[in-house]
């Protein structure tokens, strides 16, 4: 049986373009907010788990080799992970499992991205493509998300201008939130107007290239309970693969998430939840183009399935509405450093204890989900958290 | 510390040349295509599963016990994207359009480029075959598949 895990206190600094820190020293600012955060110091810390979503950004191999001192792991055990984009979230389930095995009492985790170090981000995407059947196609990230956008809408009959809504909505929520890169009062015209990427999705669709990290500190029970009085508990997390050759495979769909559906069930059923719209009180989740915060909203349940159109027409996602998304911005609006995205669960956390400032949704938060998505529309990784 | 000092850049390269395996079953389906223009694919001699592109083994079975098939030259466009930006991001005159195309015969399908249709003529749903570089020019790559077009009529 698996032990009680609690997150302590989450490590957050402003995303940028660019960030003139070296690795090292991006990560040791979040690493020292975490510990100041959770009232702890280096030592208490048992081991350290950090890692990045593709290493060709920042240019340098196993990147996290750099961070040793900054993550706070200087002769401690520490180790990398990576799923791609769903790295934002499959990094704290590692560090969860660190603790729930009983290994660990108090683990570390650091998800960081260093996109600027490249001069061109789009060459750099191009090397996570296959060699044999779709790099040569010539295919780019503006394409991929043009393939998925466009089976997305055609599947369920969605519109552009729900689209366009998530990032009005995303965008104008990030103008609260002090960490953010892309803040924008902007309306649904304007998203409408701006350039083409590739039918569906336009310019204001898309999240922006960013710097960035992010540290969430984990604690088990004993230990949550001497720190505080209020320990905000990992009740759920789930997780799902499925082919690179998304092209060819059989059962699917490419306008549908089956792997985040499995992800989904395998996080709710963990944490007893049988109806994810009434028990989930706030969602942080995975936006790097609008189209995907729609996907997500129904593969976690968070509307029907085909339903997260009329979720975003009829405001229940908007910071004031019933079931608030990304009110921080989400990747949209505070920017989208691919790992580091593990600010969706640095939010839930903040959400939850009241902590969240200016990004505060008005209701009561006691039960909230984050999730990443990464891959060749291939990896989701979902965590639960909350009050008992 | 403080922020305040001029930030130092180092300007770098990284060139690696690569030699990358295409595999057993790509080696033997490229083959195929290009001595003598035909779609093979493998399917598992338990489940059926005709898999494009083909893979030596089910994945879903979990084991090697599978066959080469012909499948179709023609399929159902899944979906497809237009773009007006090359590959590496410059913008270009001429829009170019890429599909995912369920082949025939198969249960799977392959990535490809559309050509001989305006772009508003395309829809998801519609039927395409493939149209391949002549023989003497088809190297063994996916790229000797040249594009695939509407089927007529």
């Amino acid at each position: 049986m698996s032990r009680k895990v609690a997150i302590v206190g989450v490590g957050m600094q402003k995303f940028a373009r660019r960030k003139e820190e070296t690795l090292n020293e991006m990560i040791f600012e979040v690493t020292k907010d975490a510990l100041d955060n959770a009232g702890l110091t280096r030592d208490a810390i048992n081991a350290v788990v950090l890692g990045n979503a593709v290493d060709a950004f920042c240019g340098i191999h196993n990147s996290a080799k750099l961070a040793v001192e900054g993550c706070g792991g200087l002769m401690k055990p520490m180790m990398m992970n990576s799923t791609s984009g769903s790295t934002a979230v499959s990094l704290p389930i590692l560090g969860y499992t660190h603790v729930a095995s009983g290994l660990y009492d108090v683990v570390m985790v650091i998800a960081y991205e260093k996109m600027s170090e490249n001069l061109s981000p789009q060459a750099v995407f191009n090397t996570v493509y296959d060699e044999v059947y779709i790099k040569p196609m010539g295919l780019n990230v503006p394409l991929q998300c043009g393939l998925e956008a466009r089976r997305y809408l055609y599947k369920y009959g969605l519109t552009e201008v729900q689209m366009a809504k998530v990032s009005v909505k995303n965008r104008g929520n990030a103008l609260s939130n002090p960490y953010a890169q892309m803040p924008m009062k902007i309306t649904v015209g304007d998203v409408l107007n701006s350039p083409y990427i590739s039918w569906p999705v336009k310019l204001l669709d898309t999240s922006p290239v960013t710097d960035g990290a992010r540290a969430i500190i984990f604690a088990s029970e004993d230990v949550a309970r001497e720190i505080t009085d209020d320990p905000i508990w990992v009740r759920g997390v789930g997780r799902g693969a499925n082919s690179c050759y998304f092209i060819g495979r059989r059962l699917d769909d490419l306008g549908r998430l089956d792997y985040a559906y499995l992800a989904a069930k395998q996080a709710y059923d963990m944490a007893g939840i049988k109806n994810p719209r009434a028990e989930i009180d706030y969602a942080e989740l995975y936006d790097p183009f609008t189209y995907k915060e729609m996907q997500h909203c129904e593969a976690f349940g968070l509307c029907e399935e085909g339903g997260a159109g009329r979720m975003i027409d009829e405001g229940i996602s908007l910071k004031e509405g019933k079931l608030p998304v990304n009110a921080s911005g989400g990747l949209q609006g505070e920017g989208n450093p691919i790992a580091a995205g593990m600010s969706r669960l640095c939010w839930c956390y903040k959400m939850i204890k009241r902590e969240a400032g200016a990004c505060q949704v008005p209701k009561e938060v006691n039960t909230a989900i984050a999730n990443g998505w990464g891959g060749m529309y291939q990896y989701s990784a979902a965590m639960i958290i909350g009050r008992d | 510390m403080s922020k305040d000092v001029k930030p130092i850049t180092i300007a770098a390269e990284i060139q690696i040349p690569y030699v990358y395996s295409v595999g057993l079953a790509g080696s033997k389906f490229l083959t195929e295509l290009k001595d003598n223009g035909k779609f093979i694919a493998t399917k598992c001699k338990k489940c059926g599963y005709t898999m494009m592109p083909p893979r030596i083994f089910c994945e879903e079975c979990f084991i090697d016990d599978v066959e080469w098939v012909e499948v179709s030259d023609k399929g159902t466009i899944q979906t497809f994207a237009v773009s007006y930006f090359s590959t590496d991001g410059k913008r270009i005159k001429d829009p170019w359009m890429l599909a995912i195309v369920k082949l025939d015969k198969s249960d799977g399908g392959l990535m490809v480029r559309l050509d001989e249709v305006k772009p508003d003529d395309v829809k998801i749903g519609m039927k395409v075959e493939a149209v391949l570089k002549p023989k003497d020019k088809r190297i063994g790559s996916i790229l000797d598949i040249q594009y695939f077009r509407p089927v007529k009529g």
